[in-house]
């Protein structure tokens, strides 16, 4: 196990070399970095002197050379959109997405999986049906769409939940060593701090985990079933053991191995959806970021966060195939 | 009982208290004894009368800050408008009625005090003895040279400098008196100094003590913090989201009723207009059919936007550079026929009534409606196929017709939609008349625009919100001007010296009757030369919630509100 999350891990700087390349070379040849600080009717002589702070009279590989000496050295450069250092940014803004996708992801596997469960119990039962009605749901609304009316109706009419992150004045009365609103809260003992930072996170991690509740009902459900006609299921059964515990010792930890590939999927394309429900709630996180650079043409900040979802991605899947190991040992007994 | 099986129950359990405790955190908001806190929103369930977030003033912008310094901040940066407030000039702009009135310096420089140098080129201004930055450092005129002076010297192509290159000589007189000597004389000085950020005057002291000042390079600790003597301090700054300004107790001036929050890249004003989560909210036209019916909303149309919404000509097409289809000649707009012809086809009052939903005006050539010098009886082209197609008969393309490109910022609804309107009402015209429209997102507009040769045939924007005429004129008049240099000007205008001679002496006219009539005369001679097709000027509609007092709509000021500190609830 060991060995193979060694040779994984050997092989991420070389992933991440090569993305970098490609979408360095792409960006530079589709567009320019000082995109963001031109404006119509500038002089050529006004023109010359962004690029040669830029070093754009450079050749382009010496470009990216320098551009991945400051990446080494902790450099990402300046990002135009927040007028502040991209790796300043990436430290607010990385929390908040976080905690976003955080939360979305748990109540997304713990519905989809209690649903699908649910209704693998109740095949073509009712509730097998209102399991379906709920997971076609979130496969069908757009997120935009979904994001919207909660805020009409449980923002601007009925006032219930908040919009955003936080309530400035609670944000601004707490320290902040991680930036993520429920830790700080949780550890400066701050209560009203706690709730207000829960009840922010209420109709965004709705909106963003509700699509992925669809493909893990329907996951779960399948792998569930398939396994629920094996032979060992029924051997269970003959020893006299509760159905519940049939369901949950045994068949269920098989059908987790093929759903576990799909929540990791799933969670990997909630997070590009954060820069819809992020912009929607105003949540400051790095999708919403993320869209204002890529349409400002900051190139800085969009080369830094390719990095960043590349590393992101290759983790995702090795913590995939680590979990696949643990759960099949078959798996594990193969590949070392 | 298996550890799995404890885990799952925790993480099950875990879940459901989250969103338990979520649950009942909706009506924290209402129980904290903290009399500091009360900010949040009432509900919209509740009565009238309730004022929500009575102890800060929460403003709404849909647009994001780039810059907060002085020497880096561009035209069409929000930042600009927190720098008014934070940073102080040596004149301000009156609330009321928009005249020039002391603010650092403590009189306006006339040539009746003396302050103004009987051959109008050198301004004295005495500078109040009382004024201190945040970082409570003594405000003197050391302070004022230096942050001209460092503007200059920075000189970034992204910043403002330019508006200094008639400033010829900085003096510091005393510890409170500074004088500037100007190379020329211009009538908009002293507006210029009231209503432009590139004018602020920053700390010495601060700007040393972090990265002091380099030429060509920006100053990042200056554009993330700020160090003024204005009515308002920057408390925080959470990028993308939200900042939140203090009342400075140091300011020597009226001190401002509340403290400001500002909501940045805010989509949906009017959601949290209902819910009374915003004060003040930025809008555009569009917006209105949506805020009025809110029942506690305060929607003012009454003002139109400095910024004019222009539709460019090209008079210096490059061989090769236009998009391929473009059939026009390279010297298709020198010819003052085919410009017109495009003015009268245009199909003005439908471009008003239907893109701007009814928002908007027709200002002159070149100057919006509410500025200084604008001529209201200055002739504009109407709607007038007719006269279109005898135009373009004249000139030679009625026949055979002609295929061409025009691109549009699509950031803002009114850029494509002008030069759409402008594609249905040329090809009406004529079958034989195709107009394609590329709209791009704002850094490929931008990056189309400072193209040399440019490659495009037309293009569809606005010019710069200014506070003098002159200001308009140089930009989209002068044919080595800001937009005339670019596209040739001097291949379009019937006379470019007189033309040139006559908007410069705007600028040097002190005289305010004759300076009228030469602005009036301009206007009169630009709409002959027809230089740009003028759409409209926008409307420019304000929306606050009934319980913000002290609101004034003064059109020099920028959008959503430029000097906070009048404002109570």
């Amino acid at each position: 196990m060991h060995r193979y999350i060694g040779r994984r891990l050997l092989g991420l700087p070389l992933v991440i070399l090569m993305v970098s390349i490609l979408v360095f070379t792409l960006t530079r040849i589709g567009g320019t970095p000082i995109g963001p600080y031109l404006e119509p009717g500038m002089t050529d002589e006004e023109i010359a002197a962004l690029e040669e702070r830029f070093n754009l009279d450079e050749p382009l590989p010496m470009q990216y050379v320098a551009w991945l000496g400051g990446v080494v050295r902790g450099e990402l450069g300046w990002s135009a959109v927040a007028a502040a250092p991209v790796v300043d940014v990436f430290r607010q803004r990385i929390p908040a997405s976080f905690e976003l996708g955080a939360f979305a992801a748990l109540w997304a596997v713990t519905l989809g999986i209690g649903l699908g469960t649910f209704a693998a119990r109740r095949r073509n039962r009712m509730g097998d049906q209102i399991a379906g009605v709920v997971a076609v749901g979130g496969a069908s609304m757009p997120a935009f769409w979904l994001g919207i009316i909660l805020l009409i109706v449980f923002w601007s009419y009925l006032g219930w939940f908040p919009h955003g992150r936080s309530d400035s004045v609670i944000w601004n009365s707490l320290p902040h060593p991680t930036n993520f609103y429920t830790i700080d809260a949780i550890l400066a003992g701050n209560l009203n701090a706690l709730r207000d930072a829960l009840w922010h996170l209420v109709l965004p991690a709705l909106t963003l985990g509700y699509a992925a509740v669809g493909i893990v009902t329907r996951m779960m459900r399948s792998s569930l079933l398939d396994e629920m006609g094996k032979d060992y299921v029924d051997a269970a059964r003959a020893r006299g053991l509760p159905e519940n515990l049939v369901v949950r010792r045994h068949a269920r930890r098989n059908a987790f191995i093929p759903t576990i590939t799909v929540i990791g999927l799933s969670i990997g394309i909630m997070f590009e959806g954060t820069v819809v429900v992020e912009t929607i709630f105003g949540w400051p996180g790095l999708g919403n970021w993320m869209a204002d650079s890529v349409l400002s043409g900051d190139q800085g900040t969009t080369l830094a966060f390719v990095i960043f979802t590349s590393i992101l991605f290759v983790s995702l899947n090795l913590a995939v195939d680590v979990l696949y190991g643990y759960l099949d040992r078959r798996v594990v007994l193969r590949r070392t | 009982m298996g550890r799995r099986s404890i885990a799952w129950r925790i993480l099950a359990l875990s879940a459901v208290l989250s969103l338990v405790v979520g649950a009942c955190g909706g009506e924290a908001t209402d129980d904290t004894t903290d009399e500091t806190s009360a900010t949040d929103s009432t509900t919209s369930g509740e009565t009238g009368g309730d004022v929500p977030n009575p102890d800060v003033l929460v403003v709404t912008v849909n647009d994001d800050v780039f810059n907060l310094d002085p020497a880096a901040v561009n035209g069409n940066d929000v930042g600009m408008d927190v720098i008014l407030n934070v940073y102080d000039r040596l004149t301000a702009i009156a609330a009321e009625d928009g005249a020039v009135i002391p603010s650092l310096s403590t009189e306006v420089p006339s040539l009746e005090n003396g302050l103004i140098s009987a051959d109008g080129l050198t301004y004295t201004f005495p500078l109040r003895e009382d004024v201190v930055f945040s970082d409570g450092t003594d405000l003197t005129a050391e302070d004022v040279k230096y942050s001209w002076d460092r503007v200059v010297e920075m000189n970034l192509p992204e910043g403002q400098a330019q508006l200094f290159e008639n400033v010829a000589e900085t003096r510091v007189v005393d510890d409170h008196t500074f004088e500037v000597t100007l190379g020329a004389v211009d009538a908009s000085f002293l507006a210029f100094l009231a209503a432009h950020p590139v004018a602020s005057v920053v700390s010495q002291e601060a700007v040393e003590g972090n990265g002091g000042v380099v030429a060509g390079q920006p100053n990042e600790y200056m554009a993330q913090n700020m160090v003024g003597s204005g009515p308002y301090t920057l408390a925080s700054w959470e990028r993308s989201d939200r900042m939140n300004f203090d009342i400075n107790p140091d300011y020597w001036g009226e001190p401002a009723h509340l403290p400001v929050r500002w909501e940045l890249i805010v989509d949906s004003p009017a959601t949290g207009l209902q819910a009374k989560e915003y004060d003040i909210v930025d809008i555009s036209p569009t917006d209105v059919p949506s805020i009025e019916p809110i029942e506690h909303a305060v929607v003012d149309t009454s003002i139109l936007d400095l910024q004019v919404l222009q539709i460019g000509m090209n008079m210096n097409i490059a061989e090769g550079a236009l998009p391929a289809g473009d059939t026009i000649p390279l010297d298709f707009f020198q010819d003052v026929r085919v410009r017109q012809a495009f003015n009268y086809a245009f199909n003005y009052q439908g471009y008003i009534d239907g893109i701007l939903g009814g928002l908007g005006g027709r200002g002159s050539f070149i100057l919006p409606v509410e500025m200084y010098g604008y001529d209201p009886d200055a002739p504009i082209y109407p709607t007038d196929p007719a006269m279109a197609e005898q135009l373009f008969t004249e000139a030679g393309y009625w026949e055979d017709g002609f295929t061409i490109s025009i691109a549009s910022d699509q950031t803002h609804e009114g850029f494509t939609g002008a030069a759409l309107t402008l594609k249905d009402s040329v090809e009406a015209l004529n079958p034989n008349f195709h107009v394609n429209v590329n709209a791009v997102p704002e850094a490929q507009f931008d990056e189309i625009l400072v193209t040399d040769p440019l490659p495009i045939a037309m293009w569809s924007y606005t010019s710069s919100q200014y506070s003098t005429p002159d200001a308009y004129l140089f930009d989209s008049a002068l044919s080595d001007g800001r937009y005339g240099a670019v596209n040739s000007f001097v291949d379009g205008y019937s006379d470019p010296e007189a033309i040139d001679a006559l908007v410069r002496s705007a600028r040097t006219e002190l005289d305010e009757d004759a300076r009228l009539q030469i602005l009036s005369e301009i206007q009169n001679v630009l709409y002959e030369e027809a230089m740009w097709i003028m759409p409209a000027n926008e409307g420019a509609p304000s929306a606050r919630g009934e319980w913000v007092t002290g609101h004034i709509e003064n059109p020099m000021w920028p959008r959503p509100s430029q000097y906070w500190a009048i404002y109570d609830k």
